[in-house]
């Protein structure tokens, strides 16, 4: 009985099916947390999260489980039955990128609680009514 | 010559601007403003040779990177250099009464502004798209926040969080789109694009609506707009409206004709881009503040350039490329009038403009708001004459009753500005005691010379259209040709 | 104990919009499940084998894909510039108490390791996982150690400076050369045999752009990490 249990996990299906409702509840909870959160720090995390949850959607998406990683060595000598080198160098520029981006995100709102001692996204009204 | 240099050449400016400074308070800026002239030249000489050209980068297309510089993007790449170029001059004199703090940042963020929009219209591969997208985004977001008042740094903010959610949404379009088709150069895509299951497609185009309809400043997603206008300096305005949206707006177009030529999602763009119209003119009535009233003004044309982009025919391609021109150069002259105005007077609130006392820099505001309303003789006439016309042969009179009363409210803002700027009425008792004059602006001969030189352009494209129709018409029968690019990509065309 | 808690309507907006979005791509994908389908990456794996290094996606990164990567560095220059600008009015904070005296030395002593480590990733990125942005940000780590253990220290300004300049400069140059010895921005144009693969020399470029890529890096992270560990007066 494990034992189908256990072939039934490893069916390709299935771990499709974990990986996309895995990364789409990760993203979930970054969306909510995005749409709903009113200080400024909570909203970049949320938005990191979703992130996240998108370069685990997309590896998990590209992988396939019966083959190796992209690099030569542990007795492997040629490039045959190896993953899709792509989605990892995509996801390696796309942290980096996001990082910056939050990174910089801090420092406005650092310097904008520092000038004004706001962290309230709903109190951030310095400009005339539209 | 190669069309990398419009990116590596920035960038090299950029990475090197410490070592400039060594030369000097002024050798940034002087050496900036000499690259800009350069790659103007460049691009104007690149404009004689008239085929396609494929940069290919470290590898061939379709497996590597490349830049295409075509007619279409030529064209993008000669206006974004051209308005860079102005602007340079414009800074020149503005530093020497005016600067930004820590100026040598400035002039990188400038520069990397303009090599990652030359390179949103040169790019052929999706993620390369995505890089470049980030790079524009945060030199706009820092360029906004640069002064550092609370005001600055809540219109930097609001930009960082809509432009996170838009790289979001654009991640997630780039997702799918490689798990699904398995390649990420546009050429291959426009290929396979068609052969995905219905709902794949509609989500992927749902992603690349949102991912770029926060940047491409479309209704609903252009609430961010007015207050980051307002926050930021308004030199920076200048930039925003003339370079990076326009080239947000080719790439998202570029987009769509290579993946989805001719489909319903096209018609439902046309009305989304007449609706955001409408609604940018309505509420600009209300405003008081003059840099408001000109950024919904920068909504409306801009939903009209996506409403007529849309439309996916040459000639509504050939309207649409007129209005952008006509559109950055008239937004220039006006973002760097309010810089003038607002150095003297300290305010920006439309009745401020009654006190102006610069009758160059009214006569500026009056050229550069009849081309905006599409009054003949200026540039802007052309561009809302052909799109009209190619809505109505079309049979899309909605949209062409729209377009009417969008522009009937925006000649009604234009004229009560207009009101102000000819203002000569009565001084109140207490200033006539004073027994004071205002002042004459003084703006220097470079700055009039940078006015000049806009207003020449939009009197000439008004004037004489004919001059730049031919150019136009090819360069946006190029860019509907989806199927000359796939093959010119895969084949590597050099 | 009271759990009832007025829930406004923005957090049922939000909740109600977030689901639907996620579960309608749930519902799309688990529809589509895609075949295992010929992708660019493959194709990229086989002309690994005549013109990229043992780590594939290192190839992938710096090679094949380089162009990103140098936009990934001007992204990174930027936001360190835009974090040195918004911040550059802030000292580091007088208040912070003296680190006890195991701590200042064994962070010293930790210190030169950490650098050994960063500068072995960095330099074998293309033999093993790992490359220059993970080389960077170890080295980074490490210079963070060091400024929140030790009062005294500070990343010297002018160095870090020094070297990011030179390492940007010198990555748009290569690529600057590559067009013109090979007509192919980023081209690589050191010799590469195939028969080198595996040997810490091969692969032309590669293991020198990612040699640049990570003084970048390294030098940017120490010098974002060192001011956002600032402090104002007030704050």
């Amino acid at each position: 009985m494990f034992e189908t249990f256990i072939s039934y996990l490893n069916q390709d299906a299935t771990i499709q099916a974990m990986v996309d409702i895995g990364s789409m509840a990760l993203f979930f909870i970054g969306l909510f947390g995005l749409l709903t959160h009113r200080h400024i720090l909570r909203i970049f995390i949320s938005v990191s999260i979703m992130e996240f949850a998108i370069f685990l959607f997309f590896i998990g998406n590209t992988f396939d489980k019966t083959f190796t990683a992209p690099i030569l060595g542990d007795g492997h000598v040629a490039f045959v039955a190896m993953n899709d080198p792509i989605p990892h160098a995509l996801v390696l520029t796309a942290i980096v990128i996001g990082m910056a981006v939050f990174a910089l995100g801090v420092s406005f709102a650092i310097e904008y609680y520092k000038l004004t001692g706001r962290t309230d996204i709903n109190d951030m009204n310095e400009m005339s009514e539209s | 010559m190669s069309s990398i240099y419009f990116v590596a050449l920035p960038l090299l400016f950029g990475f090197a601007t410490p070592l400039l400074g060594k030369l000097g308070k002024n050798g940034i800026a002087y050496v900036s403003t000499l690259m800009q002239v350069a790659l103007f030249i460049l691009a104007l000489s690149l404009l004689l040779s008239t085929s396609w050209s494929v940069e290919v980068i470290s590898i061939a297309p379709p497996l590597g990177i490349s830049f295409v510089l075509n007619k279409a993007s030529l064209f993008f790449v000669t206006l974004f250099t051209f308005m860079m170029m102005l602007f340079s001059f414009y800074y020149l004199d503005l530093r020497k009464s005016d600067p930004y703090a820590h100026e040598g940042k400035f002039f990188i963020l400038l520069n990397m502004l303009l090599a990652s929009s030359i390179g949103l219209v040169l790019s052929s591969d999706i993620f390369n798209i995505y890089v470049f997208f980030e790079i524009a985004g945060l030199s706009a977001y820092i360029l906004s926040a640069y002064k550092k008042t609370p005001k600055a740094l809540e219109a930097g903010l609001k930009y960082l969080v809509t432009g996170m959610m838009a790289s979001v949404f654009l991640l997630l379009a780039i997702t799918f789109i490689y798990i699904h088709l398995g390649s990420l150069n546009l050429a291959v895509l426009s290929e396979s694009f068609n052969t995905l299951p219905y709902n794949i497609k509609v989500l992927i185009s749902v992603f690349l609506l949102i991912g770029f309809g926060f940047k491409v400043e479309i209704f609903p997603l252009n609430f961010w707009v007015t207050d980051v206008y307002e926050g930021s300096s308004s030199p920076v305005n200048a930039l925003f409206s003339s370079i990076v949206v326009k080239a947000y707006l080719f790439v998202f177009f570029h987009i769509l004709y290579l993946f989805m030529p001719d489909s319903e999602f096209g018609t439902f763009l046309i009305y989304l881009g007449a609706l955001s119209m409408l609604v940018a003119e309505i509420v600009a009535l209300k405003q008081t503040n003059l840099k408001r009233v000109f950024a919904y003004s920068s909504l409306g044309q801009v939903g009209f350039i996506f409403a007529v982009m849309a439309s996916e025919n040459p000639s509504a391609v050939t309207a649409a490329f007129f209005i952008i021109l006509a559109h950055s150069v008239a937004k220039m002259m006006i973002f760097l009038s309010i810089t003038s105005i607002e150095r003297e007077h300290q305010s920006v609130e439309i009745e401020t403009l009654k006190e102006l006392n610069s009758p160059f820099i009214k006569v500026m505001m009056i050229l550069a708001m009849l081309s905006l309303l599409g009054i003949p003789l200026f540039a802007g006439f052309i561009g809302k004459f052909l799109a009209l016309k190619d809505f109505a042969v079309n049979s899309a009179y909605v949209v062409v009753v729209v377009i009417v009363i969008a522009s009937l409210i925006e000649s009604i803002y234009y004229f009560k500005i207009a009101g102000n700027l000819f203002y000569k009425g009565e001084k109140s008792k207490g200033e006539k005691s004073k027994g004071k004059k205002r002042e004459k602006l003084t703006l220097t001969l470079m700055q009039k010379a940078v006015f000049t030189v806009l207003a020449l352009v939009l009197l000439l494209v008004g004037i004489a259209p004919w001059l730049f129709s031919g150019f136009i018409s090819e360069a946006s029968q190029v860019m509907l040709d989806s199927t000359t690019y796939a093959t010119t990509l895969m084949g590597g065309l050099k | 104990m009271n759990f009832k808690r007025d829930i406004s309507t923005r957090t049922y907006s939000g909740f109600a919009l977030s689901a639907l979005l996620v579960l309608t791509i749930l519902n799309v994908m688990l529809q589509n499940i895609p075949a295992h389908i010929e992708r660019a990456g493959d194709q990229l794996l086989a002309l690994n084998a005549q013109e990229g290094v043992a780590n594939a996606v290192t190839s992938v990164v710096v090679y094949f894909r380089g162009f990103d990567t140098l936009g990934e560095i001007a992204v990174l220059f930027i936001a360190a510039l835009g974090i040195g600008l918004m911040l550059s009015e802030h000292t580091k904070d007088p208040h912070h108490e003296e680190s006890s005296f195991i701590l200042q030395k064994a962070s010293k002593l930790l210190f030169p390791i950490i650098m050994l480590f960063g500068v072995y990733v960095m330099i074998y990125g293309h033999l093993s996982p790992g490359g220059g942005f993970q080389g960077g940000v170890i080295i980074a780590s490490g210079v963070l150690l060091l400024l929140i253990s030790d009062q005294n220290f500070e990343v010297p300004h002018a160095v870090i400076s020094a070297l990011e300049t030179f390492a940007g400069i010198s990555y748009v140059l290569i690529g600057l050369i590559g067009l013109l010895v090979m007509d192919k921005f980023l081209g690589n144009f050191l010799p590469h045999d195939v028969s080198e693969m595996g040997m810490l020399l091969s692969g032309g470029i590669i293991p020198l752009v990612y040699i640049v890529v990570g003084v970048k890096v390294g030098s940017e992270m120490s010098l974002i990490v060192q001011n956002l560990l600032k402090r104002s007066e007030d704050v």
